[in-house]
């Protein structure tokens, strides 16, 4: 790798020394002196919409696992209530979802963190937190979605028949012989 | 517990038919024919022999307690399989049999009331004649026998019946009756009981029945229009029974029959002529002291015994009886025991009077057989000795006696032994030709037994002790083994499930197959025997004659009552067993004795009696015997009450002593108190006395309706309990309902059957049917198991609409509390627990297809698979009943979602009579009182050991056999499959190694 043997001299295209600075500038191009002049007020303005956009996106990623629900709704219902290959794969995927996104959820709400994007309170849990807290609960109402689907197809053990193979009795106090 | 649902269909879905190839692989038939009846002369065992065959193939023929009419093969053969049995209804005795050319006839039914006549050598049914009602008001029903004879006349089929004690009838070869005379007599004191018959003349001998009158009577008869000839009667000086009385006839037309008994010593005699005018005669000589029927009656003969009781043969001769022979050293003596006479015949009808005794010298059994008509008219004695087993088969108690191969000075006797174990014996002079075990017919008692492991797989006993080089040499022993090992895997790899059959396994060492499917059944009868049988083929392994310990002098019987296997493989060494039995002495002294064998080999554990001789027991209580128990757990100590409600331990040992000391005020019992017709059930439990032994003492009594009798105490089987609930398809549990105490009781009384489900240690009830019955008389049969109690009965009641008479199958399951999730927790609640009735039942009847004999469930080692029920139908079948059809949630509607998750399926009232769950193939295994269920090894199988008059086994697998390959399994496929894989692996090992270095090389 071979550094370039030409520059290209972009300072001479500089507005100060050039006779070309004297050609009006074309139609629509405002006066970058101009421009210069505002430079405080108009760089705030954009960081400030920046954060705004950078807000309303944290929010949308807080409520993306619920604006899938309906689909996965849908795969749930077509896939039945036996307990299938298929079946089984998307209840999986709606079970372990939501606890993947949350054991992530500082990672990916880090490019939305307010501030520059080396500042260290970027990966904080305080940070955006009520979008992370709207992140949790869609991720839980996934997770529910999940688990209704379990019950329904019977794999939650909630009924004391699940539970009877662990209970044991033990020897009766009198014993009859015959 | 949907993975659960769907295990539980690919166990429903195996096909439970018994395949043809697996008849007599995993089942075996025994049939017998029950113990010959000797005590009268009417029915006991006697030789046939057929016309145009070689002498050698006679037929023996024998009416049996088991009320069978039965003909073993052909001597020639030296099995003893049965040529053909005829089993006659339980209430329809059969008293009387005579062969006759080639037919033979039965009477049978109280005083002779059906005639029946079969081939002889097929023993196909050619006629059957009911002569009168099967009741009779004319002879008391001890009188069994009596009032009955048959008999021919020369060149013709007809038959000469005399039944009821007063009908004389001529019936047809084609069952019409040509004539029938009926005593003008009709008093109950005159019984006819003796014919005698010439071609033209009928002679009907009769004696007063009471002890107090003593006339004969006689009567004669046309045999051509049955019209009376003439009457008499002779006036007796002492009374006389029907066995006093011989009537002597005989084939020749020159001698006139007699009639003979015996009075005051002298042998009297009268003719018989058709207008009987001739007085009694007397035979010259010694005194008499008895008159012996050798059943040559109508050959002329008979024995008589003198004041020293030698024998004495008398023949009918012409106007008088003759002395031809007398038995030398025949006469009372210490030397060997009372002669048996015994007379039998050849091919050519010439009699033979045998006489056969125990000699105590030489401890054998002697035979002397006496020919008449040999040399030249001299008569002929041939003697012998034959080794009757003494000590296995009891004492002789009767013999039949056949002749063959006769020349001029020599002759070849055939004995048939009838023994007091009731085994039957085909002698060939001093040669046993074949033992059949008739004895097996009367089992009481019967028990599995597991076996041990073979040696070669069989664990070392660790020894924590034992050094380095000790180990090292002890592995380089087993290791010398390790072919027969490998053998034995391969063999068992490529054999299957069935490889444990009778054929592989018959002549190895007593040890278990590889699933358990070989035991020993340990089982004993009424007539004093105790045997322990092979349950994969039902072959004798050993048996041994139970003692009679101090009433051996007076005589007696032992009954068994109860069995107990006392120590298992798992407790260590051999199996033992103890048999609980009573010993009722000719005196009438009861008395209790336990017998202590080895299962395995018979010996007796406590050492007193040796191998070849008879099993003493010990005499535990000298009294009777109230109940026997066994402790449970590790001890299995048996405990026994006797008639003071006092507790005997067996064995007697300070650790089961112990035992029952800690246990004691734990135990409850229930007994029947109470007289015969009242009884009741009563708690116990038991008090321990400082001093003495404890006693128990009454805790409750039932309280059942006056007339209501006890037909049967069913307790539950002790197997373990899988599953404590019942799931339904909500996920909810229904509690089953365990309480240990349970016990279910049959009744009876006038107009209801009763079934209860008892706790035994309160005696509440917790469950209580009744049913209609036909005058006291109760069809019915109960098993029951964990909570399921099921019964068979006869439905008598048909006052509605829509209800029929009929055989119903009730099911019924107790449930804890009153709904799903209600939880008592009722196998561990104390009995003093209020909570204990709060029990559902839950019932369902169904229509049953058969009559049946006995009921049982099956059992398995956990208690996993499904318990079926096993049934012995009246025709000679043992059926199976699956439980799913037997479950009483069937819905009554189309099962839902839910309901079919639970494999409930629609109620249907008529249970299948499936073909295909006939476990008895198409044998005819008949009544069958008992069946005997025991787990195998493998948790699918269960095995099944019926008894009764047949013994019949086989295994089932309620379930399907699903911790075993099927036999369809292609072992080949997978065997190849994996060889083919390692082959595999082999051939690219070489190939991946060198691409992998090329890679590197070339990167």
């Amino acid at each position: 790798m071979s550094l370039p043997a030409t520059t290209l001299d972009y300072v001479s295209l500089g507005t100060s020394n050039s006779k070309r600075s004297k050609l009006p500038p074309p139609p629509g191009f405002s006066e970058l002196a101009k421009a210069q002049s505002h430079s405080k007020s108009s760089t705030a303005a954009a960081l400030g919409s920046l954060e705004a956009l950078k807000v309303k996106r944290a929010w949308d990623f807080a409520i993306s696992p619920v604006k899938s629900l309906p689909m996965q709704a849908f795969m749930l219902y077509m896939s039945g209530g036996g307990v299938q290959i298929f079946s089984m794969g998307i209840v999986a995927m709606l079970l372990l979802s939501p606890f993947k996104n949350v054991s992530a959820m500082n990672t990916a709400f880090a490019p939305f963190a307010p501030g520059p994007p080396s500042s260290p309170s970027t990966k904080s849990l305080t940070t955006l937190p009520l979008q992370k807290l709207a992140y949790l609960g869609c991720n839980i109402l996934t997770l529910a979605l999940g688990l209704w689907k379990c019950r329904s197809m019977g794999l939650l053990p909630t009924g004391t028949g699940d539970w009877l193979a662990f209970e044991t009795r033990g020897p009766s106090p009198e014993i009859s012989l015959f | 517990m949907r993975w659960l649902h769907f295990f539980g269909l690919t166990l429903c879905s195996t096909v439970l038919a018994l395949y043809e190839s697996d008849v007599g692989v995993v089942d075996w038939h025994h049939p017998l024919v029950g113990v010959p009846l000797t005590s009268s002369l009417n029915t006991p065992p006697t030789f046939h022999s057929i016309p145009g065959r070689p002498p050698t193939e006679a037929l023996l023929l024998t009416a049996t307690s088991s009320n069978v009419l039965a003909c073993t093969a052909h001597l020639s053969l030296s099995d003893s399989g049965t040529a053909w049995r005829f089993i006659f209804a339980p209430t329809d005795h059969i008293i009387h049999y005579q062969q006759h050319r080639d037919i033979v006839v039965s009477l049978s039914g109280p005083g002779g009331s059906t005639l029946r006549t079969f081939d002889c050598l097929t023993g196909q049914l050619i006629l059957e004649k009911r002569l009168h009602a099967p009741h009779t008001d004319h002879l008391e029903s001890d009188d069994v026998g009596l009032g009955a004879a048959i008999a021919f006349i020369p060149e013709s089929d007809d038959v000469f019946a005399l039944t009821n004690g007063r009908t004389v009838r001529r019936i047809g070869a084609d069952g019409a009756v040509r004539w029938a005379w009926e005593s003008a007599d009709k008093s109950a004191s005159v019984v006819y009981a003796k014919l005698v018959t010439t071609p033209s003349t009928v002679y009907v001998i009769s004696l007063t029945k009471s002890s107090t009158s003593k006339t004969l009577y006689i009567s004669s008869l046309s045999t051509s229009t049955g019209e009376l000839v003439a009457s008499t009667s002779v006036p007796l000086s002492v009374a006389a029974g029907p066995s006093d009385v011989l009537a002597l006839s005989s084939d020749a037309a020159t001698l006139i029959p007699r009639v003979v008994w015996l009075e005051a010593g002298t042998i009297l005699s009268v003719a018989l002529v058709p207008d009987l005018t001739e007085k009694h005669t007397s035979v010259m000589g010694s005194a008499y002291t008895r008159i012996v029927d050798i059943g040559l009656q109508n050959k002329g003969h008979f024995v008589a015994l003198t004041m020293n009781d030698t024998g004495r043969v008398l023949k009918l001769d012409v106007d008088k009886l003759k002395v031809i022979w007398e038995f030398t050293d025949s006469g009372k003596s210490g030397r060997h025991a009372d002669s048996l006479y015994i007379g039998g015949l050849d091919r050519d009808g010439f009699p033979y009077i045998g006489r056969v005794f125990w000699s105590f010298v030489v401890r054998k059994a002697s035979a002397h057989v006496y020919a008449p008509h040999l040399a030249a008219g001299q008569g002929l004695v041939s003697g012998f000795t034959f080794n009757f087993d003494t000590e296995a088969h009891g004492i002789i108690s009767h013999v039949a006696l056949h002749t063959a191969y006769v020349k001029e000075v020599d002759l070849l006797p055939y004995l048939a032994l009838t023994t007091s174990t009731g085994a039957v014996q085909l002698w060939q002079g001093d040669i046993v030709q074949w033992t059949r075990e008739e004895g097996l017919s009367r089992l009481q008692v019967a028990e599995m037994v597991e076996l041990p492991e073979q040696k070669i797989t069989a664990a070392h006993t660790v020894d924590e002790r034992d050094t380095f080089v000790e180990r090292i040499s002890r592995q380089l022993t087993d290791a010398k083994e390790l072919h027969l090992y490998m053998l034995n895997f391969v063999k068992r790899f490529v054999a299957g499930p069935n490889a444990s059959t009778q054929k592989e396994i018959a002549f190895d060492s007593l040890t278990r197959d590889a699933f358990g499917f070989r035991q020993v059944i340990v089982t004993a009868n009424d007539l004093g025997k105790v045997y322990g049988l092979d349950s994969t083929s039902g072959a004798i392994l050993w048996n041994r004659v139970l003692g009679l310990g101090w009433a051996a002098q007076i005589g007696g019987q032992v009954i068994p009552s109860k069995l107990f296997v006392v120590r298992t493989i798992a407790d260590g060494g051999s199996p033992e067993a103890v048999l609980v039995a009573q010993r009722r002495a000719s005196n009438g002294l009861v008395d209790t004795v336990l017998f202590h064998v080895n299962a395995l080999t018979g010996e007796d554990v406590l050492g007193k009696s040796p191998a070849d001789e008879v099993l003493q027991g010990v005499d535990l209580i000298s009294g009777p015997l109230l109940e026997a128990y066994q402790l449970p757990g590790n001890h299995k100590a048996v405990i026994l009450l006797d008639e003071f409600r006092q507790v005997y331990v067996y064995p007697e040992t300070p650790a089961n002593e112990r035992a029952l000391a800690k246990a004691i005020g734990k135990l409850n019992v229930v007994l029947r108190t109470g007289l015969p017709g009242q009884r009741q059930l009563t708690g116990h439990q038991f008090s321990n006395a400082d001093v003495g032994r404890p006693t128990a003492f009454a805790t409750w009594a039932s309280s059942l309706p006056a007339g209501e009798e006890i037909l049967s105490v069913i307790p539950r089987p002790s197997g373990p309990v899988a599953s404590l609930g019942k799931v339904l398809g909500n996920r909810t549990t229904l509690y089953k309902y365990l309480n240990p105490h349970l016990v279910a009781v049959t009744t009876a009384s006038p107009d209801t059957c009763g079934v209860y489900v008892i706790d035994a240690a309160k005696g509440s009830i917790v469950y209580h049917v009744s049913i209609a019955a036909k005058q006291g008389r109760c069809d019915l049969h109960a098993t029951f198991v964990e909570n399921w109690l099921a019964y068979v009965y006869w439905e008598e009641e048909y006052q509605w609409v829509g209800q029929t008479k009929g055989r119903r199958l009730v099911s019924v399951e107790l449930y804890e509390g009153s709904k799903p999730d209600d939880k008592t927790r009722s196998s561990e609640l104390s009995s003093h627990s209020n909570k204990t009735l709060a029990v559902t039942a839950i019932e369902q009847s169904y229509i049953f297809p058969h009559a049946i004999t006995s009921i049982t469930t099956t059992s398995t080692k956990y208690g996993i698979s499904t318990k079926d029920i096993i049934v012995a139908n009246e025709n000679g079948q043992i059926q199976s009943f699956p439980r799913l059809f037997l479950n009483p949630r069937r819905t009554k509607d189309k099962p839902t979602a839910e309901e079919q998750e639970e494999w409930l399926v629609q109620y249907d009232p008529v249970l299948p009579d499936d073909a295909h769950r006939v476990l008895s193939h198409n044998y005819h295994v008949a009544n069958i009182r008992h069946i005997l269920t025991a787990p195998a090894l493998l948790e699918s199988t269960s095995l099944v050991f019926a008894y009764g008059l047949d013994l019949f086994g086989t295994r089932v697998a309620p379930s399907g056999t699903f911790d075993v390959l099927s036999e369809t399994f292609n072992k080949a496929q997978l065997v190849f499959t994996i060889c083919g894989l390692a082959a595999a692996i082999m051939a690219t090992r070489p190939m991946v190694r060198r691409k992998r270095l090329r890679e590197r090389w070339y990167q």
